[in-house]
Protein backbone atom coordinates (compact mmCIF):
# COMPACT_ATOMS: atom_id res chain seq x y z
CA UNK A 1 0.00 0.00 0.00
CA UNK A 2 2.96 2.20 0.71
CA UNK A 3 4.14 1.57 -2.18
CA UNK A 4 1.13 2.27 -3.98
CA UNK A 5 1.14 5.96 -2.36
CA UNK A 6 4.16 7.06 -3.11
CA UNK A 7 3.31 5.76 -6.96
CA UNK A 8 0.30 7.60 -7.36
CA UNK A 9 1.83 10.80 -5.88
CA UNK A 10 3.89 10.90 -8.72
CA UNK A 11 1.62 10.08 -11.03
CA UNK A 12 -0.65 12.80 -9.42
CA UNK A 13 1.90 15.47 -9.86
CA UNK A 14 2.59 14.49 -13.33
CA UNK A 15 -0.89 14.03 -14.52
CA UNK A 16 -1.58 17.83 -13.14
CA UNK A 17 1.43 19.17 -13.60
CA UNK A 18 2.64 20.58 -10.16
CA UNK A 19 5.91 21.67 -11.47
CA UNK A 20 7.40 22.37 -8.40
CA UNK A 21 6.16 19.85 -6.28
CA UNK A 22 7.54 16.34 -5.05
CA UNK A 23 6.05 13.56 -3.46
CA UNK A 24 7.13 14.28 0.17
CA UNK A 25 5.11 17.51 -0.09
CA UNK A 26 2.15 15.71 -0.51
CA UNK A 27 0.24 15.07 2.50
CA UNK A 28 -1.20 11.53 1.97
CA UNK A 29 -4.71 12.19 4.33
CA UNK A 30 -5.29 16.02 3.37
CA UNK A 31 -8.10 16.95 1.39
CA UNK A 32 -6.91 16.77 -2.48
CA UNK A 33 -10.17 19.15 -3.42
CA UNK A 34 -11.07 22.57 -1.47
CA UNK A 35 -8.21 22.93 0.54
CA UNK A 36 -5.57 20.98 0.29
CA UNK A 37 -4.07 20.84 -3.08
CA UNK A 38 -7.25 23.22 -3.84
CA UNK A 39 -7.68 21.20 -7.19
CA UNK A 40 -10.77 21.42 -9.46
CA UNK A 41 -13.57 20.18 -11.81
CA UNK A 42 -10.92 19.73 -14.64
CA UNK A 43 -8.34 18.07 -11.93
CA UNK A 44 -11.16 15.58 -11.06
CA UNK A 45 -11.94 14.98 -14.71
CA UNK A 46 -7.98 14.32 -15.19
CA UNK A 47 -7.65 11.66 -12.11
CA UNK A 48 -10.68 9.55 -13.65
CA UNK A 49 -8.41 9.07 -16.90
CA UNK A 50 -5.26 8.47 -14.08
CA UNK A 51 -7.40 5.70 -12.76
CA UNK A 52 -8.01 4.32 -16.06
CA UNK A 53 -4.93 4.31 -18.03
CA UNK A 54 -2.75 3.03 -15.08
CA UNK A 55 -4.84 0.95 -13.08
CA UNK A 56 -7.71 -0.10 -15.67
CA UNK A 57 -10.70 1.57 -13.56
CA UNK A 58 -13.09 2.92 -15.04
CA UNK A 59 -15.12 5.42 -13.10
CA UNK A 60 -18.59 5.96 -15.25
CA UNK A 61 -20.00 8.62 -12.57
CA UNK A 62 -18.33 11.53 -11.69
CA UNK A 63 -19.75 12.24 -8.71
CA UNK A 64 -18.96 8.77 -7.17
CA UNK A 65 -15.18 10.65 -7.78
CA UNK A 66 -16.27 13.09 -4.78
CA UNK A 67 -16.08 9.77 -2.32
CA UNK A 68 -12.78 8.38 -4.01
CA UNK A 69 -10.60 11.26 -3.78
CA UNK A 70 -11.02 12.67 -0.88
CA UNK A 71 -7.26 12.04 -0.46
CA UNK A 72 -4.36 10.23 -1.47
CA UNK A 73 -4.56 7.54 0.73
CA UNK A 74 -9.01 7.10 0.25
CA UNK A 75 -7.67 6.90 -3.57
CA UNK A 76 -4.77 4.16 -3.14
CA UNK A 77 -7.21 2.11 -1.09
CA UNK A 78 -10.08 2.91 -3.76
CA UNK A 79 -7.22 1.54 -6.67
CA UNK A 80 -6.26 -1.73 -4.43
CA UNK A 81 -9.58 -2.28 -4.18
CA UNK A 82 -10.62 -2.25 -7.58
CA UNK A 83 -7.30 -2.14 -10.09
CA UNK A 84 -7.62 -4.44 -13.27
CA UNK A 85 -3.79 -3.59 -14.02
CA UNK B 1 12.59 38.71 -26.55
CA UNK B 2 12.71 42.16 -27.46
CA UNK B 3 9.92 44.17 -24.14
CA UNK B 4 9.49 47.83 -25.71
CA UNK B 5 12.50 47.66 -27.87
CA UNK B 6 15.14 46.24 -25.35
CA UNK B 7 15.81 42.78 -25.67
CA UNK B 8 15.66 40.80 -22.72
CA UNK B 9 18.35 37.65 -22.07
CA UNK B 10 17.39 34.70 -21.63
CA UNK B 11 19.34 31.38 -21.04
CA UNK B 12 16.80 28.90 -22.22
CA UNK B 13 15.49 28.12 -25.35
CA UNK B 14 11.93 26.53 -26.66
CA UNK B 15 9.55 25.72 -23.98
CA UNK B 16 12.03 26.36 -21.69
CA UNK B 17 12.38 29.95 -21.76
CA UNK B 18 9.00 30.78 -21.26
CA UNK B 19 9.28 28.54 -17.47
CA UNK B 20 12.17 30.83 -17.08
CA UNK B 21 10.55 34.14 -17.77
CA UNK B 22 7.41 32.91 -16.01
CA UNK B 23 10.02 32.83 -12.82
CA UNK B 24 11.32 35.96 -13.43
CA UNK B 25 8.41 38.11 -14.15
CA UNK B 26 5.61 36.23 -11.98
CA UNK B 27 6.61 33.02 -10.12
CA UNK B 28 2.92 33.39 -8.02
CA UNK B 29 0.85 31.47 -10.47
CA UNK B 30 0.85 27.23 -10.11
CA UNK B 31 -1.71 27.39 -12.87
CA UNK B 32 0.81 28.61 -15.53
CA UNK B 33 2.43 24.79 -15.21
CA UNK B 34 -1.20 23.63 -16.27
CA UNK B 35 -0.97 25.45 -19.22
CA UNK B 36 -0.34 24.71 -23.02
CA UNK B 37 2.69 26.65 -24.73
CA UNK B 38 0.65 28.98 -26.68
CA UNK B 39 -1.44 30.18 -22.98
CA UNK B 40 2.12 30.33 -21.42
CA UNK B 41 3.52 32.51 -24.64
CA UNK B 42 0.28 34.59 -24.39
CA UNK B 43 0.32 34.86 -20.29
CA UNK B 44 4.02 36.19 -20.38
CA UNK B 45 3.87 38.59 -22.39
CA UNK B 46 0.46 40.14 -20.77
CA UNK B 47 2.10 39.56 -17.95
CA UNK B 48 5.53 41.65 -18.70
CA UNK B 49 3.24 44.38 -20.73
CA UNK B 50 0.61 44.42 -17.59
CA UNK B 51 3.54 45.05 -15.33
CA UNK B 52 6.02 47.28 -17.00
CA UNK B 53 5.24 49.44 -19.30
CA UNK B 54 7.94 51.38 -21.08
CA UNK B 55 9.60 53.83 -18.89
CA UNK B 56 9.22 56.98 -21.34
CA UNK B 57 4.95 56.27 -21.91
CA UNK B 58 3.81 58.15 -19.54
CA UNK B 59 0.88 57.71 -20.08
CA UNK B 60 0.74 53.72 -19.83
CA UNK B 61 2.79 54.22 -17.11
CA UNK B 62 0.09 56.56 -15.12
CA UNK B 63 -2.66 54.42 -16.22
CA UNK B 64 -1.32 51.06 -15.23
CA UNK B 65 -0.08 52.46 -11.86
CA UNK B 66 -3.82 53.28 -11.03
CA UNK B 67 -4.40 50.02 -12.02
CA UNK B 68 -6.67 50.80 -15.02
CA UNK B 69 -6.40 47.95 -17.12
CA UNK B 70 -7.14 47.61 -21.05
CA UNK B 71 -10.87 46.57 -21.75
CA UNK B 72 -10.11 44.32 -24.37
CA UNK B 73 -8.36 41.07 -24.86
CA UNK B 74 -7.79 40.69 -29.06
CA UNK B 75 -5.00 38.20 -30.15
CA UNK B 76 -4.60 36.15 -33.52
CA UNK B 77 -2.67 33.78 -35.23
CA UNK B 78 -2.40 31.43 -38.50
CA UNK B 79 -2.29 27.95 -36.28
CA UNK B 80 -5.05 28.06 -34.05
CA UNK B 81 -3.77 25.41 -31.35
CA UNK B 82 -2.32 23.34 -33.30
CA UNK B 83 0.53 22.49 -31.18
CA UNK B 84 -1.56 21.61 -28.07
CA UNK B 85 -3.86 19.81 -30.64
CA UNK B 86 -1.21 17.28 -31.59
CA UNK B 87 -0.60 16.67 -27.84
CA UNK B 88 -4.16 15.97 -27.14
CA UNK B 89 -4.30 13.29 -30.40
CA UNK B 90 -1.35 11.64 -28.78
CA UNK B 91 -3.44 10.92 -26.06
CA UNK B 92 -6.14 9.19 -28.31
CA UNK B 93 -4.09 7.02 -30.05
CA UNK B 94 -4.50 3.68 -31.78
CA UNK B 95 -4.44 1.19 -29.11
CA UNK B 96 -3.99 3.78 -26.34
CA UNK B 97 -7.12 5.37 -25.88
CA UNK B 98 -7.37 8.05 -22.87
CA UNK B 99 -8.58 11.17 -23.51
CA UNK B 100 -6.98 13.80 -21.50
CA UNK B 101 -9.42 16.56 -20.66
CA UNK B 102 -6.60 18.45 -18.94
CA UNK B 103 -5.31 18.75 -22.44
CA UNK B 104 -8.62 18.96 -24.12
CA UNK B 105 -9.26 22.14 -22.44
CA UNK B 106 -7.07 23.94 -24.65
CA UNK B 107 -7.84 22.65 -28.04
CA UNK B 108 -9.52 25.92 -28.75
CA UNK B 109 -6.73 29.55 -29.18
CA UNK B 110 -9.11 31.63 -27.61
CA UNK B 111 -8.32 29.89 -24.37
CA UNK B 112 -4.83 31.68 -23.88
CA UNK B 113 -7.25 35.15 -23.51
CA UNK B 114 -9.24 33.57 -20.77
CA UNK B 115 -6.19 32.66 -18.81
CA UNK B 116 -5.03 36.61 -19.27
CA UNK B 117 -8.51 37.37 -18.20
CA UNK B 118 -9.02 35.42 -15.24
CA UNK B 119 -5.27 36.42 -14.00
CA UNK B 120 -6.05 39.81 -14.23
CA UNK B 121 -9.74 39.30 -14.03
CA UNK B 122 -10.55 41.58 -16.89
CA UNK B 123 -14.60 41.03 -18.06
CA UNK B 124 -14.45 43.05 -21.03
CA UNK B 125 -14.33 41.48 -24.65
CA UNK B 126 -12.01 38.12 -25.18
CA UNK B 127 -11.50 37.64 -29.08
CA UNK B 128 -9.69 35.39 -31.13
CA UNK B 129 -9.05 35.62 -34.75
CA UNK B 130 -7.31 33.19 -37.16
CA UNK B 131 -5.52 35.39 -39.89
CA UNK B 132 -3.17 34.79 -42.66
CA UNK B 133 -0.34 37.58 -41.35
CA UNK B 134 -0.75 39.87 -38.28
CA UNK B 135 -1.39 42.96 -40.30
CA UNK B 136 -4.60 41.89 -40.87
CA UNK B 137 -5.69 42.24 -37.32
CA UNK B 138 -5.16 46.23 -38.23
CA UNK B 139 -8.44 46.56 -39.38
CA UNK B 140 -10.32 44.08 -36.96
CA UNK B 141 -8.96 46.12 -34.41
CA UNK B 142 -9.79 49.70 -35.82
CA UNK B 143 -13.41 48.66 -36.02
CA UNK B 144 -14.27 47.31 -32.49
CA UNK B 145 -12.49 50.83 -31.27
CA UNK B 146 -14.96 52.58 -34.00
CA UNK B 147 -17.54 54.71 -32.42
CA UNK B 148 -20.76 52.78 -31.94
CA UNK B 149 -23.81 53.60 -34.24
CA UNK B 150 -26.12 56.05 -32.45
CA UNK B 151 -28.88 53.78 -31.92
CA UNK B 152 -26.78 51.72 -29.61
CA UNK B 153 -26.99 53.30 -25.94
CA UNK B 154 -25.77 51.67 -22.61
CA UNK B 155 -23.32 49.74 -24.75
CA UNK B 156 -19.28 51.38 -23.94
CA UNK B 157 -17.11 50.15 -26.78
CA UNK B 158 -13.81 48.74 -26.17
CA UNK B 159 -11.78 51.78 -26.14
CA UNK B 160 -8.24 50.05 -24.87
CA UNK B 161 -7.08 46.66 -25.90
CA UNK B 162 -4.28 44.19 -25.15
CA UNK B 163 -3.90 43.03 -29.06
CA UNK B 164 -1.24 41.36 -31.01
CA UNK B 165 -0.33 38.24 -33.06
CA UNK B 166 0.20 35.06 -30.70
CA UNK B 167 1.33 32.24 -32.70
CA UNK B 168 2.69 28.87 -31.41
CA UNK B 169 3.40 25.72 -34.30
CA UNK B 170 5.25 23.52 -31.80
CA UNK B 171 7.25 23.46 -29.00
CA UNK B 172 10.40 25.09 -30.10
CA UNK B 173 8.72 27.59 -32.41
CA UNK B 174 6.34 30.34 -31.02
CA UNK B 175 6.41 33.88 -31.81
CA UNK B 176 4.18 36.36 -30.26
CA UNK B 177 3.82 40.29 -30.49
CA UNK B 178 1.74 42.29 -28.37
CA UNK B 179 0.83 45.51 -27.90
CA UNK B 180 -1.64 47.42 -25.36
CA UNK B 181 -3.18 50.21 -27.43
CA UNK B 182 -5.15 53.20 -25.35
CA UNK B 183 -8.07 54.63 -27.97
CA UNK B 184 -8.59 57.30 -25.41
CA UNK C 1 -26.46 49.06 -37.77
CA UNK C 2 -26.33 46.16 -40.77
CA UNK C 3 -28.93 44.43 -43.07
CA UNK C 4 -29.15 40.92 -43.12
CA UNK C 5 -30.16 40.37 -47.20
CA UNK C 6 -29.86 36.38 -47.59
CA UNK C 7 -29.41 33.37 -45.48
CA UNK C 8 -29.29 29.63 -45.26
CA UNK C 9 -28.81 26.41 -43.48
CA UNK C 10 -27.03 23.42 -43.97
CA UNK C 11 -27.83 20.54 -41.49
CA UNK C 12 -29.34 16.91 -40.88
CA UNK C 13 -32.61 18.23 -41.02
CA UNK C 14 -32.41 19.51 -44.46
CA UNK C 15 -31.27 22.28 -47.09
CA UNK C 16 -32.47 25.21 -46.22
CA UNK C 17 -33.67 27.72 -44.47
CA UNK C 18 -36.84 27.06 -44.57
CA UNK C 19 -36.96 23.25 -44.61
CA UNK C 20 -35.24 23.58 -41.36
CA UNK C 21 -37.36 25.99 -39.91
CA UNK C 22 -40.58 23.24 -41.15
CA UNK C 23 -38.55 20.23 -39.48
CA UNK C 24 -37.73 22.11 -35.95
CA UNK C 25 -41.71 23.62 -36.17
CA UNK C 26 -42.73 19.34 -37.29
CA UNK C 27 -41.31 18.73 -33.92
CA UNK C 28 -37.72 16.58 -35.99
CA UNK C 29 -34.89 16.28 -33.99
CA UNK C 30 -31.32 15.35 -35.68
CA UNK C 31 -30.45 13.68 -33.02
CA UNK C 32 -29.38 9.74 -33.25
CA UNK C 33 -27.30 7.24 -31.06
CA UNK C 34 -24.23 6.86 -32.86
CA UNK C 35 -22.18 3.24 -31.79
CA UNK C 36 -19.84 3.13 -34.68
CA UNK C 37 -19.30 5.82 -36.32
CA UNK C 38 -15.69 6.64 -34.78
CA UNK C 39 -13.04 4.50 -33.51
CA UNK C 40 -12.73 3.92 -29.59
CA UNK C 41 -15.26 6.41 -29.08
CA UNK C 42 -17.98 5.43 -26.40
CA UNK C 43 -21.73 5.42 -27.85
CA UNK C 44 -23.02 9.18 -27.90
CA UNK C 45 -26.36 10.89 -29.21
CA UNK C 46 -25.83 13.37 -31.66
CA UNK C 47 -26.77 15.08 -34.83
CA UNK C 48 -25.11 14.19 -37.69
CA UNK C 49 -24.56 13.91 -41.61
CA UNK C 50 -26.16 10.90 -42.79
CA UNK C 51 -22.62 10.74 -45.62
CA UNK C 52 -19.88 12.22 -43.61
CA UNK C 53 -19.43 15.46 -45.35
CA UNK C 54 -16.18 18.18 -45.93
CA UNK C 55 -15.87 21.03 -44.68
CA UNK C 56 -15.02 23.21 -47.65
CA UNK C 57 -17.69 21.69 -50.35
CA UNK C 58 -20.26 21.58 -47.03
CA UNK C 59 -19.35 25.70 -46.54
CA UNK C 60 -19.34 26.53 -50.25
CA UNK C 61 -22.97 24.81 -50.62
CA UNK C 62 -23.71 27.14 -47.74
CA UNK C 63 -23.03 30.66 -49.72
CA UNK C 64 -23.83 29.06 -52.20
CA UNK C 65 -27.28 28.59 -50.77
CA UNK C 66 -27.53 32.35 -48.74
CA UNK C 67 -26.29 34.23 -51.92
CA UNK C 68 -29.53 32.31 -54.28
CA UNK C 69 -31.51 34.48 -51.65
CA UNK C 70 -30.28 37.48 -51.89
CA UNK C 71 -31.42 40.39 -54.86
CA UNK C 72 -28.15 40.11 -56.84
CA UNK C 73 -26.33 43.17 -55.11
CA UNK C 74 -23.35 41.73 -53.78
CA UNK C 75 -20.50 40.70 -55.52
CA UNK C 76 -18.28 38.05 -54.08
CA UNK C 77 -15.42 38.66 -56.29
CA UNK C 78 -15.26 42.25 -55.59
CA UNK C 79 -12.83 44.05 -52.83
CA UNK C 80 -15.56 45.22 -50.55
CA UNK C 81 -17.00 42.11 -50.14
CA UNK C 82 -15.28 40.01 -46.71
CA UNK C 83 -15.68 36.01 -45.98
CA UNK C 84 -15.89 35.67 -42.36
CA UNK C 85 -15.75 32.67 -41.13
CA UNK C 86 -17.07 30.96 -38.12
CA UNK C 87 -15.49 27.38 -36.40
CA UNK C 88 -13.54 25.76 -33.75
CA UNK C 89 -11.89 23.11 -35.36
CA UNK C 90 -12.03 24.16 -39.39
CA UNK C 91 -11.06 21.09 -41.34
CA UNK C 92 -9.15 18.23 -39.66
CA UNK C 93 -7.44 21.36 -37.16
CA UNK C 94 -6.62 23.57 -39.40
CA UNK C 95 -8.86 26.59 -39.60
CA UNK C 96 -7.15 28.81 -42.12
CA UNK C 97 -6.61 27.19 -45.10
CA UNK C 98 -10.02 25.81 -45.59
CA UNK C 99 -11.11 29.65 -45.00
CA UNK C 100 -9.03 31.02 -48.24
CA UNK C 101 -9.98 27.95 -50.16
CA UNK C 102 -13.49 29.09 -49.65
CA UNK C 103 -12.63 32.95 -50.29
CA UNK C 104 -10.60 31.96 -53.32
CA UNK C 105 -13.30 29.74 -54.58
CA UNK C 106 -15.75 32.45 -55.32
CA UNK C 107 -12.85 34.88 -56.26
CA UNK C 108 -12.95 37.16 -53.52
CA UNK C 109 -9.58 38.59 -53.36
CA UNK C 110 -9.29 39.37 -49.46
CA UNK C 111 -7.98 37.33 -46.91
CA UNK C 112 -10.82 35.92 -45.14
CA UNK C 113 -10.98 36.28 -41.37
CA UNK C 114 -12.19 33.25 -38.98
CA UNK C 115 -13.61 33.64 -36.15
CA UNK C 116 -12.02 31.02 -33.33
CA UNK C 117 -13.99 32.06 -30.15
CA UNK C 118 -14.90 29.06 -28.73
CA UNK C 119 -18.77 28.00 -28.85
CA UNK C 120 -19.61 31.39 -29.82
CA UNK C 121 -17.94 32.08 -32.37
CA UNK C 122 -20.84 32.33 -34.56
CA UNK C 123 -22.50 35.35 -32.75
CA UNK C 124 -18.99 37.10 -32.48
CA UNK C 125 -18.57 36.74 -36.47
CA UNK C 126 -21.17 38.73 -36.66
CA UNK C 127 -20.39 40.68 -34.40
CA UNK C 128 -17.25 41.32 -36.40
CA UNK C 129 -18.98 41.68 -39.87
CA UNK C 130 -21.29 44.29 -38.01
CA UNK C 131 -18.05 46.91 -36.41
CA UNK C 132 -16.38 45.80 -40.09
CA UNK C 133 -19.27 46.97 -41.98
CA UNK C 134 -20.12 49.99 -39.52
CA UNK C 135 -16.43 51.15 -39.92
CA UNK C 136 -16.95 51.61 -43.47
CA UNK C 137 -13.66 49.32 -44.27
CA UNK C 138 -16.39 46.68 -46.28
CA UNK C 139 -19.73 46.48 -47.68
CA UNK C 140 -20.72 43.64 -47.49
CA UNK C 141 -19.96 40.75 -45.29
CA UNK C 142 -20.47 36.65 -46.32
CA UNK C 143 -20.62 34.75 -42.62
CA UNK C 144 -20.18 31.52 -42.74
CA UNK C 145 -20.41 29.24 -39.43
CA UNK C 146 -19.30 25.34 -39.96
CA UNK C 147 -18.07 22.95 -37.92
CA UNK C 148 -17.95 18.87 -38.10
CA UNK C 149 -17.53 16.81 -35.50
CA UNK C 150 -14.77 14.31 -35.30
CA UNK C 151 -13.34 11.30 -32.84
CA UNK C 152 -10.97 14.30 -31.87
CA UNK C 153 -14.14 16.50 -30.89
CA UNK C 154 -16.34 13.96 -29.29
CA UNK C 155 -13.80 12.34 -27.50
CA UNK C 156 -12.85 15.28 -25.99
CA UNK C 157 -16.41 15.85 -25.28
CA UNK C 158 -16.65 12.18 -23.24
CA UNK C 159 -13.31 12.88 -21.32
CA UNK C 160 -15.49 16.17 -19.65
CA UNK C 161 -18.36 13.82 -19.43
CA UNK C 162 -20.46 16.48 -20.52
CA UNK C 163 -22.59 14.15 -23.20
CA UNK C 164 -25.50 13.17 -22.62
CA UNK C 165 -26.49 9.68 -23.52
CA UNK C 166 -30.12 10.39 -24.81
CA UNK C 167 -31.53 13.48 -26.88
CA UNK C 168 -30.77 16.73 -24.50
CA UNK C 169 -33.36 18.24 -22.18
CA UNK C 170 -32.21 21.95 -21.99
CA UNK C 171 -33.31 23.59 -18.55
CA UNK C 172 -35.22 20.32 -17.51
CA UNK C 173 -34.34 19.75 -13.77
CA UNK C 174 -33.44 16.00 -15.01
CA UNK C 175 -30.94 17.19 -17.77
CA UNK C 176 -27.53 15.04 -18.24
CA UNK C 177 -25.35 17.24 -20.77
CA UNK C 178 -24.97 17.96 -24.21
CA UNK C 179 -25.41 16.69 -27.61
CA UNK C 180 -23.27 17.11 -30.45
CA UNK C 181 -24.08 18.42 -34.04
CA UNK C 182 -22.61 19.68 -36.99
CA UNK C 183 -24.29 21.78 -39.94
CA UNK C 184 -23.15 25.21 -41.52
CA UNK C 185 -24.99 27.92 -42.44
CA UNK C 186 -24.17 31.28 -43.77
CA UNK C 187 -25.44 35.19 -43.51
CA UNK C 188 -25.17 37.85 -46.10
CA UNK C 189 -25.16 40.92 -44.33
CA UNK C 190 -24.91 44.28 -45.96
CA UNK C 191 -23.79 47.94 -45.26
CA UNK C 192 -26.75 49.23 -46.52
CA UNK C 193 -30.18 48.19 -46.97
CA UNK C 194 -31.09 47.11 -50.86
CA UNK C 195 -33.52 49.80 -52.40
CA UNK C 196 -36.14 49.25 -54.29
CA UNK C 197 -36.13 45.56 -52.55
CA UNK C 198 -38.58 43.59 -49.74
CA UNK C 199 -37.34 44.25 -46.57
CA UNK C 200 -34.38 42.99 -44.89
CA UNK C 201 -34.92 40.16 -43.80
CA UNK C 202 -33.58 41.51 -40.18
CA UNK C 203 -31.30 44.11 -39.41
CA UNK C 204 -28.63 43.30 -36.64
CA UNK C 205 -28.11 46.65 -34.36
CA UNK C 206 -26.10 45.48 -31.22
CA UNK C 207 -23.43 43.25 -29.90
CA UNK C 208 -21.54 42.07 -26.92
CA UNK C 209 -18.86 39.93 -25.91
CA UNK C 210 -17.20 39.53 -22.36
CA UNK C 211 -14.96 37.46 -20.40
CA UNK C 212 -16.46 35.42 -16.87
CA UNK C 213 -12.70 35.55 -15.89
CA UNK C 214 -13.81 32.52 -13.88
CA UNK C 215 -13.05 29.73 -14.88
CA UNK C 216 -12.01 28.09 -18.68
CA UNK C 217 -14.71 25.47 -18.50
CA UNK C 218 -17.08 26.21 -16.22
CA UNK C 219 -19.35 29.41 -16.49
CA UNK C 220 -19.69 31.81 -13.85
CA UNK C 221 -22.23 30.99 -11.34
CA UNK C 222 -23.54 34.23 -11.06
CA UNK C 223 -23.97 34.60 -15.39
CA UNK C 224 -21.60 37.57 -14.67
CA UNK C 225 -20.37 37.83 -18.60
CA UNK C 226 -23.84 37.03 -19.77
CA UNK C 227 -25.81 39.64 -17.81
CA UNK C 228 -23.00 42.33 -18.73
CA UNK C 229 -23.45 41.06 -22.78
CA UNK C 230 -27.35 40.66 -22.27
CA UNK C 231 -27.65 44.48 -20.50
CA UNK C 232 -25.37 45.71 -23.32
CA UNK C 233 -27.97 44.62 -26.35
CA UNK C 234 -30.77 45.73 -24.26
CA UNK C 235 -29.66 48.89 -24.27
CA UNK C 236 -32.32 51.20 -25.41
CA UNK C 237 -35.02 48.60 -24.94
CA UNK C 238 -37.41 46.65 -22.81
CA UNK C 239 -37.97 43.19 -22.05
CA UNK C 240 -41.60 43.83 -23.73
CA UNK C 241 -40.15 44.66 -26.62
CA UNK C 242 -38.23 41.66 -27.20
CA UNK C 243 -40.12 38.71 -29.02
CA UNK C 244 -37.58 35.62 -28.25
CA UNK C 245 -34.25 35.54 -26.70
CA UNK C 246 -32.41 32.23 -28.24
CA UNK C 247 -30.59 31.01 -25.67
CA UNK C 248 -27.90 28.47 -25.39
CA UNK C 249 -29.17 26.09 -24.18
CA UNK C 250 -26.76 23.27 -23.46
CA UNK C 251 -28.34 21.15 -21.16
CA UNK C 252 -25.06 20.92 -19.05
CA UNK C 253 -25.95 21.50 -15.35
CA UNK C 254 -24.16 24.14 -15.30
CA UNK C 255 -24.45 26.30 -18.30
CA UNK C 256 -28.15 26.23 -17.89
CA UNK C 257 -28.28 27.13 -14.42
CA UNK C 258 -25.99 30.47 -15.38
CA UNK C 259 -28.14 30.98 -18.30
CA UNK C 260 -31.01 31.18 -16.33
CA UNK C 261 -29.56 33.55 -13.24
CA UNK C 262 -28.49 36.07 -16.51
CA UNK C 263 -32.08 35.83 -17.58
CA UNK C 264 -33.15 36.04 -14.14
CA UNK C 265 -31.00 39.62 -13.49
CA UNK C 266 -31.41 40.95 -17.06
CA UNK C 267 -35.63 40.64 -16.52
CA UNK C 268 -35.89 38.48 -19.78
CA UNK C 269 -37.14 35.70 -17.37
CA UNK C 270 -40.54 35.88 -18.92
CA UNK C 271 -39.58 35.99 -22.49
CA UNK C 272 -40.05 32.91 -24.92
CA UNK C 273 -37.11 31.18 -25.14
CA UNK C 274 -36.23 29.62 -28.28
CA UNK C 275 -34.05 26.35 -27.61
CA UNK C 276 -32.85 24.83 -30.67
CA UNK C 277 -30.36 22.33 -29.29
CA UNK C 278 -32.51 19.42 -28.91
CA UNK C 279 -32.90 19.88 -32.34
CA UNK C 280 -29.52 20.33 -33.99
CA UNK C 281 -27.09 19.31 -30.77
CA UNK C 282 -24.48 21.67 -30.32
CA UNK C 283 -22.83 22.91 -33.92
CA UNK C 284 -20.03 24.79 -32.17
CA UNK C 285 -18.70 27.05 -34.68
CA UNK C 286 -21.78 27.05 -36.71
CA UNK C 287 -24.16 27.39 -33.52
CA UNK C 288 -24.75 31.21 -33.30
CA UNK C 289 -25.07 31.64 -37.23
CA UNK C 290 -27.80 28.50 -37.44
CA UNK C 291 -29.65 30.09 -34.04
CA UNK C 292 -29.61 33.45 -35.31
CA UNK C 293 -31.14 32.54 -38.34
CA UNK C 294 -34.31 30.14 -37.05
CA UNK C 295 -34.46 32.60 -34.15
CA UNK C 296 -35.03 35.44 -36.74
CA UNK C 297 -37.98 33.31 -38.82
CA UNK C 298 -39.56 32.30 -35.38
CA UNK C 299 -40.06 35.35 -34.32
CA UNK C 300 -41.17 36.56 -37.86
CA UNK C 301 -43.64 34.36 -37.47
CA UNK C 302 -44.92 34.78 -34.14
CA UNK C 303 -44.78 38.96 -33.40
CA UNK C 304 -48.21 39.22 -31.23
CA UNK C 305 -47.86 43.19 -31.95
CA UNK C 306 -45.18 45.71 -33.61
CA UNK C 307 -43.69 46.35 -30.04
CA UNK C 308 -42.40 43.02 -30.43
CA UNK C 309 -40.18 43.61 -33.02
CA UNK C 310 -36.17 42.46 -31.21
CA UNK C 311 -34.80 39.26 -30.75
CA UNK C 312 -31.85 38.57 -28.98
CA UNK C 313 -29.88 35.39 -29.39
CA UNK C 314 -26.94 34.38 -26.75
CA UNK C 315 -24.25 32.10 -26.39
CA UNK C 316 -21.21 30.92 -24.11
CA UNK C 317 -18.09 29.46 -24.71
CA UNK C 318 -14.63 27.96 -23.24
CA UNK C 319 -12.46 29.99 -21.98
CA UNK C 320 -14.97 32.23 -20.12
CA UNK C 321 -16.55 33.75 -23.31
CA UNK C 322 -20.12 35.26 -23.47
CA UNK C 323 -21.72 37.00 -26.82
CA UNK C 324 -24.70 38.53 -27.27
CA UNK C 325 -26.33 39.89 -30.15
CA UNK C 326 -29.69 42.17 -30.33
CA UNK C 327 -31.65 41.81 -33.86
CA UNK C 328 -35.01 43.80 -35.36
CA UNK C 329 -37.33 41.86 -37.49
Amino acid sequence: MEQLIEQLKAQIIEALNFEDMTPADIDTDAPLFGEGLGLDSIDALELIMLMDREYGIKLADPKAGKAIFQSVRTMAEYIQANRTK
Amino acid sequence: MVHNGQPIAVEATGEKMLVELYRRFAGDYPKFFKMDTLSRLGFIAAEILLKEPIPSDRASRQRIANSQKPTAIILANRSASIKNDTDYMATISDGKYYPSPALFVYTLPNIVTGEIAIRHQMQGETSFYILDKPEDLEPILLSTFHTASADRKNIQPSTSALAGWCECSDANTFYAKIQIIWNN
Amino acid sequence: MVYCIGHSIISPLGEGSHANLEAVQAGRSGLKLYTHRFADVEPFCASLFDTPQDFVPLCIKSVEGAMSSQPSVVSLQSSETIFIVSTTKGDDLDLLTPAKTIAQHFGNPNAPIVVSNACTSGVCAQITAMRLLEAGLYRHAIVVGCDIQSRFIVSGFQSFKALSPEPCKPFSPDRQGLNLGEAAATIVYSQQPIANSQQPLWTLEAGSIHNDANHLSAPSRTGEGAYQCLMDVMGGITADQIALVGVHGTATMYNDAMETIALERAGLQDVPKSVLKPFFGHTMGAAGVVETILCAMQATNRQSSIVQSSIIKMLSGFGGVNAAIRLRV
